[in-house]
């Protein structure tokens, strides 16, 4: 595990030569140690065609990479900070969430269009995602940025979770989503309840949820 | 059943039965549900013209199914609240679920609401069950009892349950009007004191003083200073 939660909003990663970090750029607070950090134009790893890829979704949160040996801390925002291990399953998440992630995890962009066609995009602008999203897959370690604590729900093919879009902050796994929405007429002449659309999540996996309906 | 899936994440589980919620307070469940806003908040035409009136206006939903329900709202701390026959006296803005079962209605609090720009007017919730409130930091619960009043900060007080009696108590003095005071006029010139009768327990938070909710409504004066 490269990341150690030291309290709620900072964790400290241990980097070993050979084994690389990325991190968005300017969320170091402290390190120990020889360690490099450098700008990382592309955004994250794969060629010039995943930076492209990454311009045009709006989904290149600049990031760096951290290299050498040594012990690092990071925290950003004093948002709340949960690590999520990933073994060999994808994390989708949002860019701007991601406050660190191992190098040994692939990283890619997702339309999300291509989850439910036009609901799927109509999803992602409701949910505030835009239309692409990051996806994290393999093996290693992840540090996501929330506000407020972050609590993990399990999903089970039986028992599909509804999450408030605005609280949504990642999941990973065999995970199919679509909004729901709720829509009466209550909420036709302005007096709904506040949750007509939810983001409905089910297959296998998890999915983390904040204890705030506020973006990062 | 109300369960802290965190300090700021309420889980309730349900069985058909309902609870009451901020509206929009909802941040994932699973299972069935249904969501409903309850209009006015209180019980039946009057309780809707005393919310109107007083502007303890509470945007409540009604939630009914069956599974796992979590709430959670701006990242505040939540603490639980058992109520057995007692009534328990809570700014609206900080009521974040209640049990279905439990009346909510509105009272009045006169000054210490008033100095705080909480308004005259506050929530109670009265009956047998539990409810969930809301505060900025963690909250302490400190007991009262007749050979001990409480004095508060208008600023930190969340809640209070039993039979407790309240005077304001204020310290603003010629040299406050002027400015010159040691602490800020507002906040010395606002300690507020709960008076005891029998023995209970008011709810304080001690750490940070309770944050403006967004959503106030702008009827009360005292807000503008």
């Amino acid at each position: 595990m490269a990341f150690r939660e030291i309290n709620a909003k900072m964790v400290e990663a241990t980097v070993t030569p050979g084994q690389r970090l990325f991190s968005q750029r300017g969320a170091m607070l402290a390190y120990r140690g020889e360690v490099s950090f450098t700008p990382n134009t592309a955004g994250g790893q794969g060629g010039v065609m995943s930076m492209i890829g990454r311009r045009v979704a709006d989904e290149d949160t600049p990031l760096m990479t951290v290299e050498g040996s040594g012990t690092v801390l990071f925290g950003h925002g004093g948002h709340h900070i949960q690590v999520i291990q990933l073994s060999g399953d994808t994390l989708y998440v949002e860019a701007d969430r991601l406050l660190a992630f191992e190098g040994t995890l692939q990283q890619g962009t997702m339309f999300l269009g291509s989850q439910g066609g036009v609901m799927g995009m109509v999803r992602g602008q409701v949910s505030g995602q835009g239309l692409f999203t990051t996806t994290l897959k393999g093996h290693g370690a992840v540090a996501v940025m929330a506000h407020g604590g972050v609590i993990e729900i399990p999903i089970t093919p039986q028992r599909p979770v509804h999450v408030d879009p605005q609280a949504y902050v990642a999941h990973h796994g065999e995970v199919r989503n679509k909004l729901s929405t709720a829509l009466g007429w209550r909420d036709m002449v302005g007096r709904g309840s506040g949750e007509a659309f939810q983001l409905e999540l089910s297959g296998s996996g998890a999915v983390y949820v904040q204890a705030s309906e506020e973006k990062l | 059943m109300f369960r802290l899936q965190s300090s700021k994440v309420l889980a309730v589980e349900m069985t058909g039965d309902a609870v009451k919620a901020k509206n929009g307070s909802m941040v994932a469940y699973d299972g069935e549900m249904a969501f409903k806003k309850l209009s006015g908040g209180g019980e039946g035409i009057r309780g809707m013209v005393t919310r109107r009136l007083t502007g303890e206006q509470m945007t409540l939903m009604e939630v009914k199914g069956r599974g796992t329900c979590w709430f959670a709202d701006r990242a505040s701390e939540i603490n639980l609240v058992g109520i057995q026959g007692d009534k328990l006296y809570v700014e609206s803005s900080n009521l974040l679920a209640t049990d279905g079962g439990l009346r909510t209605g509105t009272e009045f609090t006169g000054l210490r609401g008033a100095s705080q720009g909480n308004g005259l007017f506050t929530t109670t919730v009265e009956g047998h069950g539990q409810a969930a409130i809301m505060s900025d930091g963690p909250a302490v619960v400190l007991r009262v009892s007749p050979q001990y009043p409480l004095t508060v900060d208008p600023g930190a007080y969340v809640a209070h349950q039993g039979n407790l009696r309240q005077s304001f108590q204020s310290g603003v003095t010629f040299r406050t009007l002027l400015g010159r005071a040691a602490a800020r006029p507002s906040r010395c010139g606002s300690r507020g004191r709960t008076g005891v009768r029998a023995a209970e327990r008011a709810e304080h938070d001690r750490g940070r003083r309770v944050r403006w909710p967004s959503g106030r409504s702008t009827r009360r004066w005292s807000r503008r200073r």
